[in-house]
């Protein structure tokens, strides 16, 4: 059965004044039905930029799509105008993002927001929208639904804000839902609800989800699978149990190893990865980690890792963590 | 048992209530209780992490401490000396001891200035040094936060966040102080950059003998870098013990629902979550009794009437202070005071 959703080598490129950036480059992904991919990795690896291509809201200019395809269900994505692109968003694929006061409308009512996608997308009565915009609010777990309906975001908190965002996103039943850090911008007592709401919901309804985050402790936590990016590409894809249990990409491990952990006994130092980001105009040849790994090889700075199987994850390595502890 | 004369920072009874004005005269009609009645002890060379969430007055603590907000009552000594006593002249020279590192690195360092001239100022201000003594300093302190002397002459823009982080590290150093706040100061960070900054603090302490109050969301970031942790809920310290007690045995229903909420980095271990339900009540009205009794899932009828003393769990060698109806009770109402230190006598 042919994924729900395939990315297929996909670049897109945005036009700067310093000259053109290429945000991601060659990035291949899947997800299926009733599964969670978490996408991760620090600012500017092109994570976001991955899932904007997805929704068909690159802006252009100054950004656009160089190569690759986008396919689901089936149709290609890219070629799409923009009237069917429309009808496609907010039905089939919905997105969550990450700060819901500036994804709401601060002049309309949260009930009149969600009845629009509803009127729109699903063809039902003005009375019939609200009825269901209540039930919604309910299933997210906002208490009082039939008054909350009536209030406007800034009456809201910002759990209950992110709430009303995932209703609506659930609105019409999509088949592939984008959450881009829905739970950066939200306390952790309350994060731990969204992401167990989001859980929930996807499996419920078999909803194909892609988590866009930098927190390497959220997609343990629901994922079931996880694609690393670096610098506009994906380094390394694997269930989640290997991801963290085996990784291959040297980046992943030194990301994994540099997150403080509650219950550690020692205050000791944390391992880190050295250097910094490289910039996306001014890219090393080679392998863009390169310059930041404690195990390059001198064919690192000459050719390029394509993404291969090592051990039991993919990874875009020339010489992954299990062959260097031979 | 810590000696007194190892407390470097001693907060009592510390409140910063902020005003609420309205109506037609602009006339004071509610106070939001940011920081309420907070009390504990920092030790040289220690870092003392603070956490809660949004809200909870963690960062308005700081400020008050450091009298960037002035504090509405309690003292504050550093060193034995009085803060919240001191006059103009006396808080100007304070501050050469005690510095403050922001959470945003962007915001906090001045577009107009080159990194030199911004850490020229604090030595400028309080008149160390001659002017050659003075750009060595500089050139010091850059090396030790790690950075090379060439980015003197730039600008913050021409900075990565961590490398940013770094000056703001470095200007809160050029005085030699022997106490910083530390306000979120690597929650705007990635990843992998956020753990050399924490090394770079956690070197900094050993080298200088430096106490931070670390205050920060991110449990597991505290828990690395504290000594003490203290958690904070509505304007209150609910909970402080050493950083291994509080999270082996956290004591306070919201200490525990607020770790088993911290998302685990380990697909193996799914956690058990104690959900909490609701949101945080508004400091401007906060509930009577334990602040906490309106989500907490142990709560008794009590709760809601009575406010929880501190209580030590623990023992006298490493005390474990907990408010809460759950655990012992009315022992001092006063929070975890043992006496007043000598200075204030």
């Amino acid at each position: 059965m042919a994924a729900l959703l395939s990315v297929e080598d996909l670049c897109v490129e945005f036009r700067t004044d310093k000259g053109v950036a290429r945000a991601i480059d060659g990035v291949s992904l899947e997800v299926n039905a009733g599964e969670t991919l978490g996408l991760v990795g620090e600012s500017g690896s092109g994570k976001s930029v991955t899932s904007l291509a997805i929704m068909g809201l690159i802006p252009s200019p100054p950004g656009r799509i160089v190569s690759g395809d986008i396919r689901f269900n089936g149709q290609s994505l890219p070629g799409l105008s923009q009237g069917a692109y429309r009808k496609l968003r907010g039905r089939e694929i919905a997105m969550i993002f990450q700060e819901p006061m500036t994804a709401l409308n601060p002049v309309f009512t949260v009930g009149s927001q969600i009845c629009d996608v509803l009127r729109r997308h699903m063809g039902l009565s003005r009375k019939a929208a609200r009825k269901r915009a209540i039930e919604l609010l309910d299933e997210v777990g906002i208490p009082a639904p039939d008054k909350r309906v009536d209030e406007y975001p800034h009456q809201l908190s910002g759990g209950m804000r992110q709430r009303v965002v995932i209703a609506m996103a659930l609105s019409c039943d999509p088949k592939l839902l984008i959450a881009d850090e829905p739970t950066t911008a939200l306390d952790v007592t309350i994060q731990a609800q969204v992401l167990d709401l989001i859980a929930k919901l996807a499996k419920d309804h078999g909803t194909a989800t892609i988590l866009i985050t930098h927190d390497l402790g959220v997609v343990a936590e629901v994922c079931d699978r996880a694609s690393v990016m670096y610098c506009g590409r994906i380094v390394e894809t694997g269930d989640v149990g290997d991801i963290f249990d085996r990784p291959e990409h040297p980046y992943t491990r030194g990301l994994i190893q540099s997150i403080p952990r509650i219950r550690d006994d020692k205050l000791g130092r944390l391992p880190t990865i050295p250097g910094i980001v490289p910039d996306l105009l001014d890219l090393p040849d080679g392998c863009r980690y390169r310059d930041r790994c404690p195990q390059a090889l001198e064919r690192c700075g000459n050719f390029d890792p394509r993404l291969e199987q090592h051990g039991n994850t993919l990874a875009a390595c020339f010489n992954p963590n299990s062959e260097a502890a031979k | 048992m810590i000696d007194d004369n190892d407390i470097l920072l001693r907060v009592r009874h510390l409140k910063k209530h902020f005003p609420v004005k309205g109506g037609l005269l602009r006339r004071q009609v509610a106070s939001v209780k940011a920081v309420d009645d907070v009390s504990f002890d920092l030790p040289t060379h220690e870092t003392l992490g603070l956490v809660g969430e949004s809200g909870c007055g963690k960062s308005t603590l700081g400020r008050a401490i450091l009298r960037l907000h002035e504090p509405t009552s309690g003292q504050v000594w550093l060193d034995g000396i009085e803060v919240t006593a001191a006059d103009k002249t006396r808080l100007k020279a304070l501050r050469r001891d005690m510095q403050i590192i922001f959470q945003d690195p962007y915001a906090s360092l001045s577009p107009r200035r080159t990194i030199l001239e911004t850490l020229l100022e604090p030595l400028q201000i309080h008149g160390i040094g001659s002017k050659a003594e003075q750009r060595k300093k500089v050139e010091d302190l850059l090396e030790v936060v790690g950075l090379r002397k060439a980015v003197l002459n730039r600008y913050p823009h021409e900075f990565s966040g961590g490398q940013r982080q770094r000056v703001g590290i470095a200007r809160a150093l050029t005085l030699n102080p022997k106490f910083i706040v530390a306000d979120e100061a690597v929650s705007a960070l990635d990843v992998s950059v956020q753990s050399q900054v924490l090394n770079l603090i956690a070197d900094l302490q050993d080298e200088f003998g430096i106490s931070f109050l670390f205050i920060s969301h991110d449990l597991s970031v505290v828990q690395h870098i504290s000594h003490n942790v203290g958690v904070m809920y509505l304007g209150k310290l609910v909970e402080t013990a050493s950083a291994k007690d509080i999270y082996a045995d956290p004591k306070h229903p919201y200490t525990r629902a607020l770790m088993s909420a911290v998302p685990v980095p380990d697909p193996k271990t799914k956690s058990r979550r104690i959900m909490l339900s609701g949101d945080v009540p508004s400091p401007m009205n906060p509930p009577s009794g334990c602040p906490f009794h309106t989500r907490c899932p142990e709560a008794m009828p009590h709760c809601s009437q009575q406010i929880p003393a501190a209580t030590n769990v623990g023992s006298t060698a490493s005390p474990h202070w907990v408010s809460c109806h759950l655990h012992g009770d009315e022992q001092t109402p006063t929070g975890p005071a043992t006496k007043p230190p000598n200075a204030a006598d």
